[in-house]
């Protein structure tokens, strides 16, 4: 089930909400045609849920949103970012299991 | 064809696509199986630990007495990879290389496992920044772009064209073609150029792919570089319509004891079920989803009639 502690993100309010969060931020920039984010959708969620507190977790649909994609290079989904003080601290593409991102985030935590 | 609907429709030909069949036509449903023989990872094999076969044999053998089987049967095997699947209403409808649409009441997954890393210098460091492994996701970050395609089979291909209506350039880097007719009638009339004969031995660019060095030394200036070998597989077929992978590794289709997924009317067998990979496993799980399936659409088709 789709976690309410994922947050949707906007290029109108990335800044707001991803840079100058006040824990790390990981955002999951996605598309609905792309089988891949989907098949990442819970996984996400599960870590929204077990993170809560110390990390906050967003998506951000490319589609809508194409200023932000652009400004970080993005250009294969899914692309998960992770930002700590507005910085870029580690990222990936495409479909990764669980555990990974799970390291990946409790390294920068 | 177009307008027949087709109890279970299977993607894939080998051991698990082809003992599907075998149950799913003997409870006298229609059954069509989708793929190449000779692509099946046990057709080059040899097998000695397939119970009630002593000694080594070719997996090809087995393969050719499995087609045999299933054809006698009455199953139906096209000779054509997957390029799309979509879900309408209650049915699913599957666009094959020629282009024809098919309908069916079922879907069996049990196309294997295929290698989609190229292994090239570069490839693992612009992973994101312009490498890409799913054309269907990726295409619209190339608008007016160059891009390279690398892969022989039918997914490439299907990629290559698909790239046409974005980017302005599109290469296609391919040793020898080996999709149908239908494909390869498309590319001919289509803006791609083809490397054929050709393989890539670098991909080049700091933050982001500048170029692709093939294994003569010539050099395609490219912004983007789609790996996409083999047929499309579980990720790129099943995901868009919403079936669920394994939370750990997102390289296998979640099925359980009876083979079936998330998603009611579509099952996986075989290899793209999971490990171990074993041609007896692949055989039990491909009766199981081929008995479960057809018992699915004679059920529905059942209810339509009452309806």
């Amino acid at each position: 089930m789709a976690s309410d502690k994922v947050i949707q993100v906007s290029d109108g309010d990335f800044d707001a909400r991803a840079l100058k969060s006040d824990v790390p931020f990981l955002l999951d920039f996605w598309a609905p045609w792309c089988g891949p984010c989907k098949a990442i959708g819970p996984v996400i969620d599960e870590l929204a849920d077990e993170f809560a507190g110390k990390l906050k977790i967003g998506k951000m649909n490319v589609d809508d949103n194409p200023a932000t994609p652009g400004k970080y290079g993005i250009r294969a989904i899914p692309t998960l970012i992770l930002f700590k003080g507005g910085e870029v601290v580690d990222q990936v593409t495409g479909a990764v299991g669980k555990k990974q991102l799970a390291a990946m985030i409790e390294k920068a935590l | 064809m177009a307008d027949t609907i087709i109890d279970v429709l299977i993607v894939g030909a080998g051991p698990a696509g082809l003992q599907a069949a075998v149950h799913a036509v003997r409870k006298k449903a229609s059954v069509v199986v989708l793929g190449k023989v000779a692509h099946s990872s046990i057709y080059g094999a040899h097998v000695e630990n397939y119970l009630c076969v002593d000694g080594v044999v070719d997996g090809a053998d087995l393969l050719r007495t499995a087609v045999d089987q299933a054809t006698r049967f009455g199953a139906e095997i096209i000779a054509e990879d997957v390029l799309h699947v979509d879900q309408a209403d209650e049915l699913f409808k599957v666009k094959i290389e020629s282009g024809t649409e098919l309908l069916c009441r079922t879907l069996i997954f049990a196309t294997g496992t295929s290698r989609k890393k190229l292994k090239v210098k570069g490839e693992k460091e612009l992973s994101g920044r312009g490498v890409s492994y799913c054309v269907d996701c990726d295409a619209n970050f190339y608008r007016n772009a160059k891009v390279a395609v690398v892969g022989n089979e039918s997914a490439a291909v299907d990629g290559a064209l698909t790239l046409t209506g974005y980017a302005s350039e599109v290469h296609l880097v391919c040793q020898a073609l080996e999709v149908g007719e239908g494909l390869a009638a498309k590319l001919t009339e289509s803006s791609v150029q083809v490397h054929a004969g050709r393989w890539p031995k670098e991909i080049t660019g700091e933050n982001a792919v500048q170029g692709l060095l093939l294994d003569d030394d010539t050099s395609l200036e490219v912004d983007g570089v789609f790996v996409e070998l083999g047929a499309k597989g579980a990720m790129e077929l099943a995901t868009t319509i919403g079936v669920m992978l394994d939370l750990d590794t997102f390289s296998y289709i979640d099925t359980n004891k009876r083979q079936q997924t998330n998603i009611a009317g579509i099952y996986a067998a075989g290899d793209i079920a999971g490990p171990p990979w074993q041609m007896a496993k692949a055989v039990g799980e491909g009766c199981v989803a081929g008995w479960e399936a057809a018992n699915y659409a004679n059920k529905q088709k059942r209810q339509q009639k009452e309806d």
